[in-house]
């Protein structure tokens, strides 16, 4: 309750973000919006606080033990904060066959930082996540809500060096199969 | 007169691809160009049509369901209620999560008006004005490609109210996910959607009589949907030209593991194994023991003559004791230790485990995945692969919804085949491949 009186709610100056997801739904099912406000300050926050999952129950109605049950259900919500760069790594079969698991050493390596914990300055977290649907273009580095495909030993260096800069590199645009890679996406769009 | 030879391979000059036409081309998620390429223009048609004679056109083409269960659409289509004035619901199924599927993304990234289409006719045909997109969290551009083209299509009258001047309303609401497979299962995912933890439901009642908050609800895959636009499009008979006895159509098949060109390649039903392989996917990268032929839940098979012959359809690989699945090909090459490989795949399976029921949560979350987290560390026991195939065996059927029976394809389709390299582990406490590093440079 004290965090309440001294924490500003998340969405006091969000209101038509707020309003914009609760339209999303029907009035009977205006609890179907708890996965999207989760996700919004999980988004901003890297976390979601104790306080914000009292501030969503309220918006919803809810105890806070049910969005907490909802929130602990899935893995994408964090209790604790996440480092500015949060680097999931596939581990599932086809990115393992595609060397993910070497790819996981070695950032374990790099970072001083092993499955599920964030370095000292908040700036890595490090994550072994399942298939991303990414099997074409394995092995795949996710960093917060960008993939990085056909990550081979060169380029995971290169992606690690420019986030250590802070920049986020543009990923690749690459499909594999039907589509073999970006060039000739460009080509067939300009012919 | 002679009824005209089934296309069955993509070699033959009659097939020609659709559904995936514009994936990988730029700026293909915008309503322009999908307009440009004659988008709407089967949701057109459709409107102008009798919902019951949409749903004819669907079971007459043979289209089956491409989430993996491949149930008839047209009869899923037909189980719903008549209309009594309750809120019905068209859901679609975004939430590809199965190792070794990743086909519906790309619809989703660069084609988002091709679902959105199909939607459009789906929901016209079962009377629902709501279409529901449940969008796999981690597909964040799909994601962003999709709001942008719902927004689009309000804005351009093909969502909304009286669209064509049909009378028929319809919108979209998109809802992403956050990590959790389970959330595939068409019950977790009406769940999820609720705002609920997302448990399987009991069935029935099936989501026709009682599906998204209660009201009668029919879900349908990606790739579903889409297929439905050419359908509508071209006529059932141009897609059960295509295809086998017990699978029309064309279907989006994905290749990954160690082949030269991995990737999603559209194919007439009834294609080989060794047409998706050799001719579309460059061959493999190193030699092969065995193919998951339909994702990681579909039983392994030897990689030889045989199997590469087989016909990639429902009834084809079933006789070979498999599935067809998502149609998610993984190619597992000789030198990965196959034990290692199918922990890979159990410890999936285990994380995903929801909890709900018991022989999923002990057996496969609890007893599975630390027996064979003990093999592969070098600590097996005699006696271990029976008990695995013990336990295999009262799991089987047992358990409340099909994740369970989805990770015991791996481990006993392993076993049968690959029995020798179980043993040699046991027997010498290491693998009887050791290769160690797959990344390349
Ligand atoms: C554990 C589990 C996961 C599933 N995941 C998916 C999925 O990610 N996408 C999908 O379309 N269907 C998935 N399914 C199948 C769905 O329950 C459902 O059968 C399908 O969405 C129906 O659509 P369809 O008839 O168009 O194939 C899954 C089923 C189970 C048991
Ligand atoms: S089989 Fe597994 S995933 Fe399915 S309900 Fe039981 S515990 Fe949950
Ligand atoms: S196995 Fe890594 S993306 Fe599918």
């Amino acid at each position: 309750m004290i965090e309440l009186e001294t924490i500003r709610p998340f969405f006091e100056d969000k209101k038509e973000l707020l309003a914009e997801i609760l339209n999303r739904y029907p009035d009977y099912g205006r609890r179907s919006a708890v996965m999207p406000l989760l996700w919004e300050v999980q988004r901003s926050e890297r976390h979601v606080s104790e306080a914000r999952v009292e501030e969503i129950a309220g918006i919803l109605g809810l105890h806070a033990t049910e969005v907490k049950g909802v929130m602990s259900f899935y893995s994408t919500y964090h209790e604790q904060p996440l480092g500015k760069y949060h680097l999931q790594v596939c581990s599932t079969l086809s990115c393992s066959l595609a060397g993910s698991d070497q790819m996981y050493d070695w950032l374990v390596e790099e970072l001083g930082i092993v499955n599920g914990e964030t370095d000292r300055d908040g700036l890595f977290s490090l994550q072994k996540v399942e298939c991303l649907g990414s099997c074409g273009t394995a092995p795949v580095l996710q960093v917060n809500d960008v993939y990085y495909e056909r990550m081979t030993r060169s380029r995971c260096k290169e992606v690690l060096a420019a986030l250590r800069r802070d920049e986020l590199p543009e990923p690749w645009l690459e499909r594999g199969g039907d589509n073999v890679s970006a060039e000739k996406a460009q080509i067939e769009s300009e012919s | 007169m002679e009824a005209p030879q089934q296309i069955t391979s993509r070699k033959d000059p009659r097939f020609k691809v659709s559904m995936y036409e514009h994936v990988g081309v730029k700026n293909s998620w915008t309503l322009s160009y999908y307009l440009g390429h004659g988008g709407y223009q089967a949701a057109q048609k459709a409107l102008t049509m009798q919902p019951s004679e949409i749903i004819n056109e669907v079971k007459a083409s043979g289209l089956r369901g491409r989430g993996g269960a491949g149930f008839p659409t047209g009869v899923k289509w037909s189980f719903m209620p008549p209309v009594d004035g309750r809120q019905r619901f068209l859901v679609c199924n975004a939430d590809e999560s199965e190792p070794g599927s990743f086909k519906d993304r790309y619809i989703l990234e660069d084609d988002p008006h091709q679902l959105i289409e199909g939607l459009l006719i789906g929901g016209y045909a079962i009377g629902a004005s709501k279409g529901v997109i449940y969008i796999r969290g981690e597909y964040y551009q799909g994601y962003q490609r999709l709001k942008q083209a719902v927004a689009e299509a309000r804005q351009a009258g093909y969502l909304g109210s009286n669209i064509f001047e049909s009378g028929f309303d319809f919108d979209v609401i998109l809802h992403r996910g956050a990590g959790a497979y389970i959330c595939g299962e068409e019950t977790a995912l009406m769940n999820s959607f609720e705002g609920l933890r997302a448990n399987p439901r009991l069935k029935p009642p099936f989501p026709a009589q009682a599906g998204v908050y209660g009201l009668p609800t029919t879900i349908n895959n990606v790739t579903s949907l889409a297929s439905v636009v050419h359908i509508i499009n071209n006529g059932a008979d141009w897609f059960s030209s295509m295809g086998t006895d017990d699978s029309k159509g064309n279907k989006l098949y994905q290749i990954s593991g160690s082949v030269e060109r991995p990737g999603v390649y559209e194919m007439p039903m009834g294609a080989s194994f060794r047409e998706l392989i050799y001719d579309l996917a460059g061959g493999p990268t190193m030699a092969i023991k065995a193919i998951i032929p339909g994702g990681s839940s579909t039983p392994m098979l030897p990689f030889d003559d045989e199997h590469l012959d087989t016909p990639m359809d429902y009834g084809s690989i079933a006789t070979k004791g498999s599935m067809l699945g998502t149609g998610g090909v993984i190619l597992i090459p000789t030198e990965k230790c196959i034990v290692n490989a199918t922990w890979n795949l159990v410890r999936f399976y285990a994380h995903e485990s929801c909890g709900k029921c018991t022989p999923c949560r002990e057996g496969i979350a609890g007893w599975m995945v630390k027996i064979y987290q003990k093999l592969v560390k070098g600590f097996g026991q005699e006696g271990d692969i029976e008990l695995i195939e013990d336990m295999a065996d009262k799991i089987r059927g047992k358990a409340f919804c099909p994740l369970a029976d989805a990770c015991l394809g791996p481990v006993q389709s392993s076993i049968e085949h690959f029995r020798g390299e179980y043993e040699y582990l046991i027997k010498n406490g290491k693998p009887m491949y050791s290769k160690s590093d797959w990344w390349s440079e």
